[in-house]
């Protein structure tokens, strides 16, 4: 895996993340509480001056982790988050990529109307999945959250994308070129609170962090962040190897962003 | 470590994703998930396995066997870290392709030397538009070599007639190489092949390594940076921008283009930190000691006398990649200028290199043309200042082309 030099991975995301505040009208950006959605929010705070200046969602199914809601409570508190818990409901006879590409996106437009965001700040990144490597940094959706993946905008020399229409909005990816090792090192240069579940307990960890439905830990001696970078740095296997709707079918995925998965 | 971006060009099928999913598994840079997953679809698809899966994701891009939209993937080697960018061949989607090339700082292009393949007109237009994008260094990877027995005569042809275009539009021969390779086969891209003995000057990544600029740009030079817009932090307006040329000192006394407005620097924070100087490629927030009044996005901030040119009325050579239409606008440093008119001044074929005096231009056509604004934009020469020297053209929401601006 490849170190990248962080200064120029933050000043890009320092970037991106000002552009979607200054080019679009009404910002949001989701949080789950995981490492690379919680360092978007630090570079937010590099970006603004220390403050996030803009609300940030967490789509609640309320199957999280108990670890993951402490996390976000204190969090929110130290950093004064605007935080918007938007509720979504856990139906038993939906389960796996069926409850990530329906359930949560169904709340997600409901709080994008509510609200009227026009633009979303995720923080997916290129080396987690073949599909999302070909996300631009800004990417148009339309009314549905359809991404037209065959027809994505040209994107070049700092121009990016605007919205399609009225009822779309734009996503925007800051920390897209990030590699996972460079993430885990922003963390320690930067020392980013994380969420507990990523270190080791019993020879287990969580190396990416979802539902608890979804989710299943790695086995790993990596009790801090300097055991994960060194852990890292000589793995072989997937970063979502944990994540159960990868596996179903190899397109999941492809099929999971057109209709608006995160 | 820093990552030199490379952007792959060349007609499709001419091997580009391959390149780079062989690339990927000779390097060890792709996880074994990764090589699995292309060998299952590979199987499923009943085709012999396909590195080109590694990077083609889509399901459309497997089974329709062509790359449809730009994605990249790093490698290492003795010690540089490469992204090599992956765009479409197809020349319906020149705009990804556009979109792709535009992070690369040198290319390889991919010529396929099999019978019947060989140089194409997408290959010289993809040349044409990477100098267009600014790209100066290029490895031409000769592609294929394992279905023509390792011929050196038809890879020192295709070097032959390839060469005099490359110059013609612009590369410096001394930037330009020539290695044979076989893509699919991973032959000549991190080991030598026997059968390629006769060609001396090492493998694909020994080129890419001995090709890349290992120098730092030069800092100096007149300040420009382009700013983003203002903030309003614990209730002090602050304007945030990148530095793009030279540097800015606190107490300095700079100008607003196009607005004119002089102000002095009271604090610069870069990546959070208070500073007190800050640098070509710094993003930074700058507060002033008088108010800046009115729309800082799009301006240009400069400081002593060299300065940026307002103008209305710019020479720019352009590509069009869509049809000219109505509602014509240029997106330039974040804001969108309306455009009065284009007047095709000599048309350009991306493909020859040749220049005629034709007025009318359609898709694929480059031209030098006189491009008229409705309202002053700060500009330089793209080979002075890159960022105030070229500008996307759109027709309504509609990507149309890119231009380069030229005295």
């Amino acid at each position: 895996m490849i170190k990248q030099d962080l200064k120029s991975l933050e000043g890009k995301s320092i970037y991106i993340i000002r552009e979607a505040k200054l080019k679009f009208k009404n910002v949001a950006a989701l949080w789950s509480m995981g490492k690379d959605s919680t360092t978007m929010l630090a570079l937010t705070r590099k970006a603004f001056l220390g403050k996030v200046p803009f609300p940030v969602i967490h789509i609640d199914n309320s199957i999280d982790f108990p670890e993951t809601y402490k996390f976000r409570q204190d969090l929110a508190k130290k950093w004064g988050l605007n935080l918007i818990v938007a509720r979504s409901e856990i139906k038993p006879d939906i389960i796996g990529s069926a409850c990530c590409g329906k359930n949560k996106p169904e709340t997600l437009k409901k709080v994008m109307k509510e609200y009227g965001f026009d633009a979303l700040i995720v923080s997916i990144r290129r080396d987690e999945h073949g599909i999302r490597s070909k996300e631009r940094y800004m990417s148009p959706r339309d009314e549905k959250f359809r991404w037209n993946f065959k027809d994505q905008p040209a994107e070049l020399w700092d121009d990016y994308s605007s919205k399609l229409d009225e009822a779309g909005h734009v996503r925007v990816h800051p920390i897209l070129d990030f590699n996972e090792i460079d993430i885990w090192n922003y963390i320690k240069k930067e020392r980013v609170p994380v969420n507990p579940l990523y270190f080791s307990r019993d020879g287990y960890r969580y190396r990416s962090l979802g539902c608890t439905h979804c989710t299943t830990p790695i086995k790993s001696a990596a009790k801090n962040v300097d055991d994960i970078i060194k852990e890292l740095s000589t793995t072989k296997t997937e970063e979502r190897s944990g994540r159960s709707m990868d596996k179903e079918n190899a397109y999941v995925m492809e099929r999971l962003r057109q209709f608006g998965y995160m | 470590m820093k990552v030199y971006p490379i952007s792959l060009l060349g007609h499709k099928d001419h091997g580009k994703s391959t390149l780079i999913g062989s690339l990927l598994m000779q390097t060890g840079a792709a996880t074994q998930a990764r090589i699995q997953e292309a060998e299952q679809y590979s199987k499923k698809l009943h085709k012999d396995f396909e590195p080109a899966f590694i990077l083609d994701s889509f399901a459309e891009e497997r089974t329709g066997e062509m790359t449809i939209d730009t994605t990249r993937a790093e490698i290492t080697y003795k010690g540089l870290a490469f992204a090599l960018i992956d765009v479409p061949g197809h020349e319906e989607l020149i705009k990804n392709m556009i979109s792709g090339a535009s992070y690369g700082e040198i290319a390889i292009l991919l010529v396929s030397a099999k019978g019947g393949e060989g140089i194409q007109p997408q290959t010289k237009r993809h040349l044409y538009i990477a100098r267009m994008l600014g790209i100066d260094t290029l490895i031409v990877a000769v592609n294929k070599m394992d279905l023509i027995d390792y011929d050196q005569e038809k890879f020192e042809e295709i070097r032959h007639d390839l060469s005099s275009f490359i110059e013609k539009i612009g590369f410096e021969r001394s930037k330009v190489h020539f290695v044979p390779i076989s893509a699919y086969k991973g032959e000549n891209l991190v080991k030598t092949c026997k059968s390629l003995d006769w060609y001396g000057e090492g493998t694909l990544l020994d080129v890419i390594y001995r090709s890349v600029k290992k120098e730092e740009k030069a800092v100096g030079g007149p300040l420009r940076i382009v700013a983003q817009g203002s903030i309003v932090s614990a209730g002090k307006s602050m304007v945030v921008g990148r530095v793009i040329n030279g540097s800015i000192k606190k107490g300095e006394r700079v100008c607003f283009l196009p607005s004119k407005i002089a102000a002095v620097v009271s604090d610069i924070v870069v990546n959070g930190k208070k500073v007190g100087r800050a640098f070509s490629g710094d993003n930074v927030a700058l507060a002033f000691k008088n108010k800046i009044n009115g729309e800082t996005r799009g301006s240009v901030i400069y400081s002593g006398e060299n300065k940026p040119s307002l103008k209305d009325s710019i020479n720019a050579r352009i590509f069009l990649a869509g049809k000219l239409g109505k509602d014509l606008k240029i997106k330039f440093n974040g804001i969108d200028v309306g455009c009065k008119g284009i007047k095709i001044l000599r048309k350009i074929d991306p493909t020859t290199g040749d220049s005629s005096s034709a007025k009318n231009i359609k898709p694929l056509d480059a031209a030098e043309a006189e491009v008229t604004l409705i309202k002053n934009i700060p500009t330089e020469d793209y080979n002075i200042t890159r960022e105030l020297g070229r500008f996307v053209f759109y027709s309504g929401n509609k990507f149309l082309g890119i231009g380069i601006i030229e005295r």
